[in-house]
């Protein structure tokens, strides 16, 4: 059930009516629990049964692993549910991969054996909530966590439908304690979490899939090669489309759950004014950022073994993000030019970062034109359906094939990008410091409610055909 | 780590609920004064031609079912009550709009269930299209959406419905957003390689896809002429790109054309063999729009290609004056009205065909 579809406003309001009605707090949440179920089931019903599966297990994993006092046997527990998690992982969203690696393996070794092609079905939202449920098992192994009594309480944290598909991935430790007890009620609460859910739409319905995604689509549609300004046009597209694709996905995730009374942490800080990819990194998707930082960089050293080691793991970290998003080696190359550019910026901070010309105002400028350039040459791996593509933008992009080059985008195309763009460039800039709360409290009554009512006309006439979010791929 | 006791969204201190109320009025009234906007352009409330809806009626064929595949031409000059009385069932209309017809044709030939009659309306320039052509895809992303239809999306299009009925700005072809943006006149760079405009809204459809060309385009003469403009670049060949040299380019379209007539006749012949007939249809256009359409696509090289290579009957309007006697308003359908009488002169052909068709 897509956010930006009539099915999820008519389930929306039916579950929140009745969750405002209904008066025990168990209730609510056996309410919250079935409808979330609902949801996800929505999609493909046998699905929901694996997720049930990844429920169960790490709730009973995490309730033995809490009352062992032997770490050996506690390590064994941790493994159990790292193994069933990541296989399930694997077997679904990288199985094929596998299998088509393999026979390329063979062929080149010149064996001549044809792994089969499975054609397994993408469980949407697997990635996220296996990270969901793999931050609670380890945060109890960990002992940083008490292991939940309630199976319904867990379950409802791994399965709470507003960031069940496409995340933010939310931790056990931030969510867990807000179902002990009824949300206190908070005045502007509802109101606020709406006006969010409507921001996200307008983000996704008008601005990623009007104005911006057929521009993208046009150019790595194209099978040949292009000039420079529309392939230009075409990635820097892509950039913002993505940006208010799944940026849009979370402000309609932590509306709906202010809706409800709960609080989730933010999942985008302003991302296109990075100064520098340690910044970007952590303004975008931060819940996964953060959650490889604490179970992934950390565990391996960090930044504790020196700078060899250091590099090593930044590059490991990056690779395995890439891969995460995707069972394809473009998105691995796009994890990996990340975890270079991040290399090269400490290179830089390390022979530069002290000087006075450093901190001078030209100095943010042109780190901010390097970050943003080189993020948008990374979208381009993650965009191309193969490396052909790629290559073959990224030519395109440097001007090889100078007029030549097809142009395949119209006028309007062209402002569109380019107003869209310099708009959300100069709205980041603007709140690189601050937050959408702070700067909305600012407005008066009549700005807010003009802006509210122009993005839910716009919903209105961009409506679409219910293009799914980038992100539930993953 | 984050840790929720140092985080609580805030919430900025305005008065939410008047601001809500507000917000609900203004857009009811923007939606209120676009509806009469709308309506006074001369739109009014009617069903959109949505894959979900070609998908209801996929589903619903049965495996005796007459079936009617192709393109808009079938769609909206094939009349349903008409060949139900003619034919004695009414079949089950699955002509998209701006397609290639075969990725359609093979979806009933791998339909192991499906032994009925297929009415195969066929355009030659929109069947020979290469399979990353956009009427290629027209087709493939209606079976991709008969695949992957998820439950929520079926409820999306049921509750689409009453909407759609009710309100006239609701029309998805010319009324939203990107239409609305597509329709600027904002000149392009001299050598930019833009695709054909698409025709403006013109047709009406009911829930089992009849569709029906809107009186309007009988008595407006603008919309009649950007409709018959529309339809030249539409049908005809895009120009060769010029990265690919020109032998590998004509041994490229050689080969698809060749592929295409046996993958047609090897449909034709896995539904015949389960005792299915498929009876290809040439439906009427006029004027400079069929000049092109023989220009590209003469009869020899692809209709009577088609015949001979499928072994399957064809019914071909301008071979009978009671078919082809029809003015076009925009030279490629045929008006409500006609429609209707088009469809009760091609039975007596349809019966003779079915009639005597191998099985």
């Amino acid at each position: 059930m897509l956010f930006n579809s009539l099915t999820f406003m008519v389930f929306f309001v039916v579950v929140l009516g009745l969750y405002r009605l209904i008066p025990g707090w168990g209730a609510r949440k056996n309410l919250l629990l079935v409808a979330s179920y609902v949801f996800y089931g929505s999609w493909n019903p046998p699905f929901a049964l694996l997720l049930l599966l990844s429920t169960v297990v790490d709730w009973n994993v995490a309730e033995r692993m809490d009352a062992q006092t032997d770490q050996a046997k506690r390590r064994w527990w941790l493994l159990l549910s790292l193994m069933m998690n990541l296989s399930l992982l694997g077997f679904f969203k990288y199985g094929d991969f596998l299998f088509a690696n393999t026979n390329a393996l063979l062929k080149a070794c010149g064996i001549d054996y044809q792994a089969p092609h499975m054609g397994i079905l993408l469980p949407v939202g697997i990635s996220f909530y296996t990270f969901h449920t793999l931050s609670y098992t380890i945060d109890v192994y960990r002992r940083e966590l008490k292991a939940v009594a309630s199976l319904r309480d867990f379950a409802l944290f791994v399965s709470f439908f507003p960031q069940l598909v496409a995340g933010p991935i939310v931790r056990a430790r931030d969510f867990l304690p807000q179902l002990v007890q009824a949300p206190v009620p908070v005045a502007g609460r509802l109101g606020w979490g709406l006006f969010l859910m409507t921001l996200g739409l307008f983000q996704k319905m008008v601005i990623a899939d009007t104005l911006l995604a057929p521009v993208a689509d046009t150019v790595y549609g194209h099978a040949f090669p292009l000039h420079a300004l529309d392939a230009w046009a075409g990635t820097v597209a892509f950039a913002m489309q993505i940006l208010c694709d799944f940026g849009g996905y979370t402000l309609c995730a932590i509306g709906a759950d202010l809706c409800f009374g709960f609080h989730i942490l933010d999942n985008f800080r302003f991302p296109y004014a990075a100064i520098g990819f340690s910044d970007f990194w952590r303004r975008w998707h931060i819940s996964l950022s953060s959650w490889l930082r604490d179970y992934l960089y950390i565990p391996l050293g960090g930044n504790r073994g020196g700078s060899l080691r250091t590099c090593a793991n930044i590059m490991v970290v990056m690779l395995l993000g890439g891969l995460w998003h995707g069972a394809a080696w473009t998105f691995v190359v796009w994890g990996g030019l990340h975890g270079l550019f991040l290399l090269i910026e400490r290179g830089v901070r390390a022979l530069v970062g002290g000087s006075a010309w450093a901190a001078t105002r030209w100095a943010a400028v042109l780190a901010w034109a390097a970050t943003f350039t080189g993020v948008c040459i990374t979208w381009v791996f993650f965009r191309a359906a193969s490396f052909a593509d790629a290559m073959k933008n990224l030519a395109s992009m440097a001007g090889v094939f100078g007029a030549e080059g097809d142009q395949v985008l119209g006028t309007r195309e062209l402002l569109q990008v380019g107003l869209v763009s310099a708009m959300i460039i100069g709205i980041h800039a603007r709140l690189r410091n601050s937050s959408i709360e702070t700067e909305v409290a600012r407005w008066p009554s009549w700005l807010v409610t003009l802006t509210w009512a122009a993005m839910a006309a716009a919903i209105l006439l961009a409506r679409g055909d219910g293009n799914a979010f980038i992100y539930f791929q993953f | 780590m984050s840790t929720l006791a140092a985080f609580q969204r805030s919430i900025p201190a305005l008065p939410w609920a008047p601001i809500a109320v507000m917000v609900t009025v203004l857009v009811v009234l923007a939606v209120a004064g676009w509806e009469v906007r709308c309506r006074a352009w001369g739109y009014a409330p009617g069903l959109d031609d949505t894959r979900d809806l070609w998908v209801e009626q996929r589903r619903e064929v049965a495996p005796d079912d007459t079936v009617i595949i192709g393109t808009s031409r079938g769609l909206f000059g094939l009349d349903l009550d008409a060949l139900e009385q003619g034919l004695g069932r009414r079949p089950k209309q699955l002509c998209l709009v701006g397609s290639c017809v075969y990725p359609i044709l093979q979806n009933l030939a791998d339909d192991q269930s499906f032994h009925g009659t297929v009415l195969c309306d066929v355009v030659p320039s929109l069947l020979m299209v290469p399979f990353m052509a956009p009427p290629y895809h027209n087709s493939e992303k209606a079976l991709e959406r008969l695949r992957t239809q998820s439950p929520s999306q079926h409820w999306s299009h049921l509750l689409s419905q009453p909407l759609e009925r009710t309100f006239a700005c609701l029309q998805q072809e010319d009324l939203t957003l990107a239409a609305l943006l597509g329709g600027l006149p904002i000149p392009n760079r001299e050598h930019a390689q833009m695709g054909p405009a698409l025709p403006p809204h013109f047709a009406i459809i009911d829930r089992d896809r009849r569709a029906r060309m809107r009186d309007r385009v009988l008595t407006d003469q603008t919309l009649r002429d950007r409709l018959k403009q529309g339809w030249i670049p539409l049908l005809t060949p895009p120009p060769q790109p010029h990265w690919i040299p020109d032998a590998a380019f004509g041994a490229f379209m050689h080969n698809m054309v060749e592929e295409r007539f046996a993958a047609m006749s090897a449909a034709v012949e896995a539904i015949r063999k389960r005792g299915g007939r498929v009876v290809f249809l040439r439906m009427p256009s006029t004027a400079e729009l069929r000049v092109v359409e023989d220009r590209f696509s003469p009869r020899a090289a692809v209709w009577d290609r088609l015949l001979r290579d499928a072994q399957a009957p064809g019914i071909y309007a301008d071979d009978h004056f009671e078919l082809s006697r029809f003015d076009l308003p925009e030279w490629s359908h045929l008006s409500a009205a006609d429609s209707v009488t088009f469809t009760r002169a091609l039975v007596p052909y349809l019966q003779a065909v079915l009639g005597s068709a191998p099985h």
